[in-house]
């Protein structure tokens, strides 16, 4: 634990515990003063076993589990395993419901990029910022509240489609919320892009050129920001997205102002998206009968989550269960542009750049599964091994 | 590159009213469709206890005390529900609604969370049954 | 019996006064909290709220860490605050008339607040927490680039009022405002406020989103309450010097509150406003613009007095 004077360069821990962190990580930055010279990240915090739990549960309380991978894109897990599941049973849902997936979807979007914005501004220092796009998240807030019966963990698909209908009324209220929210997104946007002093903490930090972008596999408005054009909805639209297509938003610079660019012009994408569907929402039944044995297959999916490509695997062996449910979420992928950014930055430049990814820890920890372990390595264990290891380690402490 | 563009939030906010909503002083309504706690009438019911299988939090448990007279009990346990709905869906015969109005749900004890749904009489010979 | 009731008398004079001092740095930094609650849409914490966390702080158990002097880690709060503390014995807190006066005092005082932050930064040095270590550097260095600066702006009207003492220069203030005779150097005195007590957007040292809590990181119970307790107490010894310099002098208890409070006001506004700046913005920021404001003030000053007054 020594730090060692005489090169005065040392290791700065951030997290698993740490103020910059809403959720627990571990990075390691190598600091030489306040210049970054290395990086180092372990995440697998906030694992806690879910695609193990969908093996025990049938399909339709596995929906719920995936819903509960993540907070903030909870409503995009769920409809992700709902269109992969109907995909393996081969039945569609009506288009009704699909066109109110996306209403909810990109409701979901605007939730996600307004409470982005505020962590974002508190990690440079911006809390006022913060304060004001928060107060605004809670109009978006009410508006899925009044809608779906929830604020958070909305529960709006079930199997073949969603729970619930949009009336006149509710369609009302949802313009009028938008209003509200397209004349704040305007107001930050203008605040982005001109505050002199929010400009030094993020115009030419954490510069990512497309073909390091592209190298490093970086997904959703990361990648955008470095004028990677890619977008889920746009290349392989699902659920309504073929009746109601997204215009892609991309910026050139491909730093953390081109991030929060990207970010807000995607909320006026949203808005306009959600007005066209209220006007033309297409009459029908709201579910379609899905049967609950499915038979053997695998089916995959890919969506857009609000942090970039969302991607779904289910096997099923014709029971009622699924036989093994795989996601892969889209921070996984921009962990590694965070570290090969950061070197070279100072340190104070760390938290920025590290929310200029929209980190969303709890979506990403997944077990890899290692096979045929060829030469022993003291890091791996086997599962006897490991059983062993915690035995002795608590009658050590004990006595 | 402008300096202070929030300036006139700034200065609105300090002549107007917090947007903090003073709880437990202010009280909202509780929106229309809100999910709150669930309840089952047992008109219609087929024993079918399709609720207890779909509930992904185990929060139903469906007592069949005889198939052939209908007499069933319906054990809720509000403190595993997660309200997402799901038993109103899988419930042919619509015995199962959600309530809409009571959010403010929590509680000292574990008492108010067992809810038992059925003929007094068949609750109670249903827990004697289950604490043999 | 005379020198025993005079030695009794001060030092009862000497208790009271810092007790009347810890309350007015609470209440000052209840203003600045409720204030910039107010400024960003939201309610705020109540009255006491500064009152019972030094309370709460003190009932705490203080922790001294692995591998740090703890005569230099318990003892170097009690440094900071009898400094700050000693400040203000110059300075006319409360349009009371200063405790004692001496010419040349206004090095003295700034020096003593300065003996403060330096406390912090060694307090930060001291553990060997990375956060704390980067911490105290980015404390130390700045309190190098904004201290000339502020320094040569509270030195404007010691010019024109010809002396170092600061009862000397705020008497002759009450006569004329020096806000609207020297606005540039109140514009470095205001901003060099702000740096000297670490407020948003110069927050770099106690940037709670990068490191933690700064030097004071490893600090928990009795001496974080005393170093919280400095920090206030500075709070209101800079804001009279600052009102009492250019703001025309505080003459009573009234015009005290009120030229404090307003320059509160406008110290809130300003931390609202601002994204917090990376040390070596800041650095840049006060050896460049900050020094040369302030020299081009001082020039201005000295030509006019010299040829024309």
């Amino acid at each position: 634990m020594a730090t060692s004077k005489v090169s005065e360069t040392f290791v700065v821990p951030i997290g698993p515990q740490h103020p910059a962190l809403k959720e627990p990580g571990h990075f390691e930055f190598t600091v030489d003063g306040e210049i970054v010279t290395n990086a180092y990240v372990r995440l697998g915090y906030a694992h806690r076993g879910i695609e193990k739990g969908a093996e025990g549960r049938n399909y339709i309380q596995s929906l719920y589990l995936t819903e509960r991978i993540c907070g903030i894109c909870s409503h995009i897990h769920a409809t992700a395993f709902a269109l992969t599941v109907e995909k393996l049973a081969g039945v569609e849902a009506p288009p009704r419901a699909q066109a109110i997936r996306v209403l909810v979807a990109e409701l979901e979007r605007i939730h996600s990029h307004f409470l982005w914005l505020g962590v974002a501004a508190h990690e440079s220092g911006f809390d006022t910022l913060f304060m004001y796009s928060w107060r605004d998240r809670e109009t978006v807030m009410d508006i899925l509240e009044s809608l779906t019966g929830n604020r958070v963990n909305y529960s709006a698909n079930v199997l073949g489609g969603v729970k619930f209908n949009v009336d006149n009324e509710q369609a009302d209220a949802i313009r009028k919320g938008l209003e509200f929210l397209e004349k704040r997104a305007h107001h930050y946007l203008d605040v982005v892009i001109n505050e002199a002093m929010f400009l030094q903490r993020t115009r030419g930090i954490g510069t990512m050129t497309r073909n390091q972008a592209e190298v490093m596999g970086a997904v959703g408005p990361t990648a955008r920001a470095s004028n990677v054009p890619r977008d889920v909805r746009v290349e392989a639209p699902y659920a309504a997205y073929k009746e109601y297509p997204i215009n892609m938003v991309l910026d050139t610079r491909g730093d953390v102002e081109a991030r929060f660019v990207v970010r807000i012009k995607e909320l006026f994408e949203c808005c306009r998206i959600i007005r066209q569907i209220l006007d033309t929402l297409p009459p029908g039944e709201l579910t379609t009968r899905v049967p609950r044995k499915l038979p053997e297959g695998e089916a995959v999916m890919r969506v857009e989550a609000p942090r970039g490509e969302l991607f779904y695997f289910i096997r099923g062996n014709g029971s009622d269960k699924p036989d093994r449910l795989k996601v892969r979420t889209p921070s996984i992928n921009n962990f590694t542009t965070v570290i090969k950014t950061a070197v070279g930055h100072q340190l104070a430049d760390i938290p920025m750049i590290l929310s200029g990814i929209d980190p969303c820890f709890s979506c990403n920890d997944r077990m890899v599964h290692i096979q045929n372990i060829h030469k022993h390595d003291e890091n791996w264990m086997t599962w006897e091994e490991l059983r062993r290891y915690g035995i002795e380690y608590y009658r050590r402490i004990r006595k | 590159m402008k300096l202070g563009t929030m300036l006139r939030d700034v200065t609105g906010s300090l002549f107007r009213r917090p947007v903090t909503e003073k709880y437990p002083f202010e009280r909202r309504e509780a929106p229309q469709h809100l999910r709150s706690l669930v309840k089952w009438t047992p008109e219609g019911c087929v024993g079918c206890s399709l609720c207890e299988t779909d509930c992904p939090a185990q929060a139903i448990d469906f007592i069949i005390l005889d198939r052939q007279a209908k007499r069933y009990v319906f054990t809720y346990h509000a403190d595993r529900c997660t309200f997402c709905a799901q038993c109103v869906i899988s419930c042919r015969q619509h015995c199962v609604r959600l309530e809409c109005d009571q959010w403010e749900l929590a509680a000292l004890d574990k008492s108010p969370f067992e809810l038992h749904y059925g003929d007094p009489a068949d609750v109670e010979k249903a827990l004697a049954g289950k604490t043999k | 019996m005379n020198i025993t009731m005079t030695i009794i008398l001060t030092i009862l004079g000497l208790i009271l006064f810092t007790a009347a001092l810890f309350l007015l740095g609470l209440a000052y930094e209840w203003v600045n909290r409720k204030l910039l609650a107010l400024l960003q849409n939201r309610v705020g914490p109540r009255w006491f709220q500064p009152l019972a966390d030094i309370i709460k702080l003190l009932a705490k158990e203080e922790i001294v860490p692995k591998g740090v002097d703890s005569r230099l880690f318990i003892g170097l709060p009690i440094f900071a605050l009898a400094g700050g503390l000693t400040a203000a014995l110059y300075v006319p807190i409360a349009g009371i008339a200063p405790a004692f006066s001496f010419p040349g005092d206004l090095i003295v005082t700034i020096y003593l607040l300065s003996l403060l932050t330096m406390c912090m930064g060694l307090a930060g040095a001291n553990t060997m927490d990375r956060f704390s270590l980067v911490g105290a550097t980015r404390t130390l260095t700045q309190l190098f680039s904004y201290e000339a600066p502020f320094m040569l702006a509270m030195l404007g009207p010691a010019i024109v009022a010809k002396s170092w003492q600061i009862s000397v220069v705020a008497d002759y203030a009450a006569s004329r405002w020096f806000i609207l005779t020297q606005p540039i150097g109140f514009l470095v005195a205001l901003i060099g406020l702000m740096g000297k007590l670490e407020l948003p957007p110069f927050d770099a040292p106690e940037a709670h989103t990068e490191i933690v809590a700064g030097a004071l990181t490893e600090y928990s119970g009795r001496g974080l309450a005393l170093f919280r307790l400095g920090k206030d107490v500075e709070l209101v010894i800079g804001l009279t010097l600052v009102a009492a310099f250019y703001l025309g002098g505080v003459a009573n208890p009234l015009w005290f509150l009120v030229k404090t409070l307003a320059l509160l006001l406008v110290l809130a506004g300003l931390q609202s406003l601002f994204a917090r700046l990376r040390i070596d913005q800041t650095v840049g920021l006060w050896w460049r613009f900050g020094t040369l404001l302030v020299l081009v003030q001082l020039l201005v000053t000295f030509l006019l007095q010299r040829f024309i007054l």
